[in-house]
C-alpha cells in the first residue's frame, strides 16, 4: 500500500487482495461515495519499444544521463525512458466526495492478465456497467459480478478490442493513383 | 407566351449548380443527367409518376450519431426541407423512402441497418451523409462499417464531418433531380437485392 | 393517479438488487402468458440515439427492463492511441456530439495538466464562453426532442431556432457549426475575430426571452405536468449511490456542481447560480436544466464583458506552434514547427484524471502518457454512461407511457454511451 501524489492528485496503490476492505473504508470513513470513472490500463510494451530520437531504449543506445534537477522532461538530451510496471493490468478507481472542494483519490491495483479482481458492486452500484465494460474491452474478469456479460461488443465477439496486441483493424486505403 | 423548346432537365426549373452561378452553364451533373434523359427515353406517364416519386420523399429517422444532429437541423425552420417535399419524417420503415443514414455505423448496428432497409418498400433510394456513413470517416478500426455501401446500395453520398445543413439539402435536391431524370434507384443499377 | 396525488420522493433505496442496471422479471411471472416482452429496438425514434432496451410489461405496468448498448460503439479509444497529441483532439469532440466543445476541452485540459503548461486568460475566458454556449446548445437539443417524444411538437422548432442562433455563433468563431477543433492544447488554435463580441451579445439579449417563450409553453401547461410530475423518481442517496452528476444529480436534491465545487478555467470568477430541486421526478429535471439555461446567458455575458486581450495561446515553442512570420527568420522556429507537425510534442509521462461539468454530467477523461508523441491510454468517463445505469431504478413502477418521458429526462447521448 503506498501513497503518490502528482499533478495535484492522491494515488493510493493497493493490493488486490485487499481491495475490497480499502474501498469499504473509503468510501465509510473517509466519505468518498461516489465512484467516479474505473478504468484499467494495459501497460504491454510499455517502454519496450524506444520513442524514436532523444528517448533511448535500456537496452541500447542509452545517451542519456538520468535527467538532471530541474531540467525539462522534453529537452533534447536529459529524457529518459519510462520505468517498467510491475505487471500487465492496473485497475484505476476514480473517487470523489460530494463535498465543498471535491476531494479526489484514485485507487489503483496492479493485476496479471488472468488475475481475478474482486467486484465493488456491492460498495459503489454504479461499478455495474464500468465493471462490465472493462470485462469487455480489456478482458479483466471481477470475481462477485452478477451479470459479468459483454456489453459493448457483440455477444459472440472474440477478444478484447482495448488490449495492445488486439489489432485496430478496418482496412488499407486505397488511393486512386495507385491503380 | 412564346413556347420554348424543353428538353434539358435545367429547362424544366431544376437546377442545383445553376441556382449559384448564373450563366454559368450546365455542369458535370446536369450534362449527365441530360444525356441520361435522351438515352431512356421515358414516356410522359413514367415521366409523371417519376416527378411526384421525386417531389415527395419521406426520410426515416435513422440518425446515429453527429450527422443526426445536422439532419434535425434540416427539419427544423430555418433550413426546412419539407419545401423540398420531405414532409414528415416516418418512424416506420414501411412508411419511408429515403433512408439517410446519418452518423458511423458499428458493425453491432449493421444488423438493423440491413433490417430496416429490408423493411422498406421499392422504390427505395439511400443517402449516406457524412464521412462514417460514405467511407468509414476518421474511424478505421475493427469496430466502424468502412463504408455503408458495403450492405446497402447507395444513391448519394454527402461528404462532410458533419456536413452542413444546405450540404445535406443539396443531396436530395440531386437525389431529386436523379429520380425526376429517371435514374432507377441504385439497387437496380447495382443488381443487387433490395 | 391524479397529479396531486402521485409520490414525489421515496425513502430508502429502490435500487434493484442484485443488477442495479437491471429490472430482473419476478420469479412468478417468468413464463407467464401475462408478460409481454418488447423490444425498443437501436432504430426508435423516441431512444436518443442508438438504444435498445428490451421490456418486460405486465399489462401496462414495467417488471422487467435491459438495455442493450453498444450499437454506436467507434473505438474512440483505440484510435486515439494511435495518433498523435494534436490529432487525437479531433477525434474527442465526436464522443459526446452534442456538447462536443466540452469532450474537446476536457482532453485538452487534461494534456495541459500533463505538461503543466500555462494557459493565457484569454483563452481560458474564451473557453468558459464556449462551454457555457454549448451548455445552452445541448439543453436547447434536450427540449427539442424531449418536448417532440412528449408530444409537444411545436417546441423543436422554437428551440432549434435558437440552436441554430448558437450554431452561427460557433461558425463565425471557427469556422464549422460542429465539431469545431478550435481548441489547442495551450489555448486556442486562432484568435477571436472582431465581429465576435457584439453578436454575442445580440444573442444574449435575445436569448432569455427566448427561454420565457419555452416556459410559457411547458412549465405550466397541464399535459406538460401531468406528463412530467411524479415520474422517474430518484432519491438523492440513490442518484450518489449510482454515480450520477449533473441535472440528474441537481433534480434529485442534491446541490453540486462541479464548475463551482472543484472550480476550473474561469469559473470562480464568475457569479452564478445553481439550480437544485427537491422532488427528482422528470419535471424537476426540466426545470433545472432550463434555469441552466438562463444561468449560462448570464456567465457568456460575464464573459464577454471580462474578456482580456492578449495572446491566444502559450508561448512554449515545445508545444504550441511558432507564429508563421517567425519561420521565415529564426532557425529554431523551423526546426520546432518541423518537429511538432510530423512527430508531435511530447508529452511527460504520467496520468491525470480531469472531470468538467459537461451538460450532461461530470465528464471526466483519463490520460495515461508514457512520455511520447501519442496517448498511450484515454478514457472518457461519460456522465450518460452512468445515467443509463439509473434508468432500472428510475422505472420502478412505472407504465409505459411514461418511459419515453424517463428515458428523455435523462439526457443520454449514445455516443458517449458507448465510445
Amino acid at each position: 500500500m503506498e501513497r503518490r501524489e502528482a499533478h495535484d492528485e492522491t494515488t493510493l496503490v493497493v493490493d488486490p487482495a485487499r481491495l475490497l476492505e480499502a474501498c469499504t473504508h473509503l468510501r465509510d470513513e473517509e466519505g468518498f461515495d461516489v465512484l467516479s470513472d474505473l478504468t484499467a490500463v494495459d501497460y504491454l510494451g510499455w517502454a519496450e519499444k524506444g520513442v524514436a530520437g532523444y528517448f533511448g531504449t535500456r537496452a541500447g543506445r542509452d545517451l542519456n544521463a538520468p535527467a538532471t534537477e530541474g531540467a525539462s522532461v522534453y529537452s533534447q538530451g536529459f529524457a529518459r525512458s519510462p520505468e517498467p510496471k510491475p505487471t500487465r493490468f492496473a485497475i484505476n478507481y476514480h473517487l470523489l466526495a460530494v463535498r465543498p472542494g471535491a476531494p479526489r483519490v484514485r485507487v489503483q491495483i496492479w493485476v496479471d492478465e488472468g488475475q481475478p479482481v474482486p467486484s465493488v458492486i456491492k460498495i459503489w452500484p454504479t461499478a455495474d456497467w464500468h465493471e462490465r465494460e472493462q470485462f469487455d474491452l480489456m478482458g479483466i474478469t471481477f470475481e462477485g459480478h452478477p451479470h459479468l456479460r459483454r456489453i459493448i461488443m457483440e455477444d459472440d465477439w472474440e477478444g478484447h478490442p482495448l488490449r495492445k496486441d488486439y489489432p485496430l483493424g478496418g482496412e488499407p486505403v486505397r488511393f486512386s493513383g495507385d491503380e | 407566351m412564346a413556347v420554348r423548346k424543353k428538353q434539358r432537365l435545367a429547362d424544366y426549373g431544376l437546377n442545383s449548380e445553376r441556382v449559384l452561378w448564373r450563366g454559368k452553364g450546365p455542369g458535370v451533373f446536369e450534362q449527365e443527367l441530360g444525356n441520361l434523359e435522351d438515352r431512356l427515353m421515358l414516356s410522359t406517364v413514367d415521366k409523371a409518376v417519376a416527378w411526384a416519386q421525386g417531389s415527395s420523399i419521406w426520410p426515416d429517422t435513422f440518425g446515429l450519431a453527429c450527422c443526426a444532429i445536422e439532419m434535425m437541423s434540416i427539419v427544423s425552420s430555418r433550413y426546412d426541407i419539407a419545401r423540398f417535399g420531405a414532409e414528415v419524417f416516418r418512424s416506420s420503415p414501411r412508411q419511408a423512402d429515403l433512408l439517410i443514414v446519418s452518423g458511423r455505423v458499428a458493425h453491432k448496428m449493421a444488423a438493423p441497418l440491413r433490417q430496416i432497409y429490408d423493411q422498406m418498400l421499392e422504390p427505395k433510394w439511400v443517402i449516406a451523409m457524412g464521412a462514417c456513413a460514405s467511407s468509414g470517416g476518421m474511424f478505421n478500426n475493427y469496430t466502424i462499417l468502412q463504408g455503408v455501401d458495403k450492405i446497402v446500395a447507395v444513391d448519394i453520398h454527402v461528404p462532410g464531418c458533419p456536413p452542413r445543413p444546405e450540404a445535406l439539402v443539396e443531396g436530395i435536391v440531386r437525389l431529386q433531380e436523379k429520380i425526376k431524370a429517371g435514374v432507377p434507384p441504385a439497387y437496380e443499377i447495382r443488381g443487387v437485392a433490395s | 393517479m391524479a397529479v396531486t396525488e402521485r409520490p414525489r420522493i421515496y425513502e430508502g433505496s429502490r435500487i434493484p438488487s442484485p443488477i442495479p442496471s437491471m429490472l430482473v422479471l419476478p420469479e412468478e411471472l417468468r413464463g407467464s402468458d401475462e408478460i409481454l416482452q418488447v423490444n425498443f429496438g437501436p432504430n426508435h425514434p423516441s431512444t436518443h440515439g442508438v438504444l435498445r432496451l428490451v421490456v418486460d410489461l405486465s399489462g401496462e405496468r414495467v417488471v422487467g427492463l435491459r438495455a442493450v448498448i453498444g450499437y454506436l460503439h467507434t473505438g474512440f479509444e483505440k484510435n486515439m492511441e494511435q495518433k498523435t497529441w494534436w490529432k487525437a483532439i479531433t477525434y474527442a469532440p465526436r464522443v459526446d456530439y452534442v456538447s462536443y466543445q466540452n469532450n474537446e476541452l476536457v482532453f485538452v485540459l487534461a494534456v495541459e495538466k500533463l505538461l503543466g503548461i500555462e494557459v493565457p486568460p484569454k483563452a481560458t475566458w474564451m473557453r468558459t464562453l464556449l462551454a457555457e454556449l454549448n451548455r445552452i446548445h445541448s439543453h436547447l437539443v434536450f427540449l427539442g426532442t424531449g418536448a417532440l417524444e412528449l408530444g409537444a411538437i411545436s417546441m423543436f422548432w422554437y428551440a432549434f431556432r435558437e440552436r441554430d442562433q448558437i450554431l452561427d455563433l460557433f461558425e463565425l468563431l471557427t469556422g464549422a457549426r460542429m465539431h469545431t477543433r478550435y481548441y489547442q492544447v495551450g489555448g486556442l488554435a486562432e484568435d477571436i475575430p472582431k465581429g465576435f463580441d457584439p453578436e454575442a451579445r445580440k444573442f444574449c439579449e435575445w436569448m432569455p426571452k427566448a427561454i420565457d417563450e419555452y416556459e410559457a409553453i411547458l412549465s405550466r401547461n397541464e399535459i406538460w405536468l401531468e406528463r412530467t410530475q411524479g415520474i422517474g423518481l430518484l432519491s438523492a442517496a440513490d442518484a450518489i449511490t449510482l454515480g450520477q452528476s449533473g441535472p440528474v444529480l441537481r433534480a434529485s436534491g442534491v446541490d453540486w456542481d462541479l464548475r463551482r465545487d472543484q472550480g476550473y478555467l474561469a469559473y470562480p470568477e464568475i457569479d452564478f447560480d445553481v439550480p437544485v430541486y427537491p422532488n427528482g421526478d422528470v419535471y424537476d429535471r426540466y426545470k433545472v436544466r432550463i434555469d441552466e439555461m438562463r444561468q449560462s446567458v448570464r456567465i457568456v455575458e460575464q464573459c464577454l464583458d471580462a474578456m482580456p486581450e492578449g495572446p491566444w495561446i502559450a508561448d512554449d515553442r515545445k508545444v504550441v506552434l511558432p507564429p508563421r512570420h517567425e519561420l521565415h527568420t529564426s532557425m529554431e522556429s523551423l526546426i520546432h514547427h518541423f518537429k511538432i507537425v510530423t512527430e508531435g510534442f511530447r508529452v511527460p509521462e504520467g496520468e491525470v484524471y480531469v472531470t468538467v461539468e459537461s451538460p450532461r454530467g461530470e465528464l471526466g477523461c483519463y490520460v495515461v502518457s508514457d512520455g511520447g508523441p501519442r496517448p498511450w491510454r484515454v478514457k472518457f468517463r461519460a456522465p450518460s454512461f452512468v445515467a443509463l445505469e439509473a434508468t432500472a431504478t428510475c422505472m420502478r413502477d412505472a407504465l409505459i407511457a411514461d418511459f419515453i418521458a424517463i428515458v428523455g429526462s435523462l439526457d443520454t447521448l449514445m455516443g458517449e454511451v458507448d465510445r
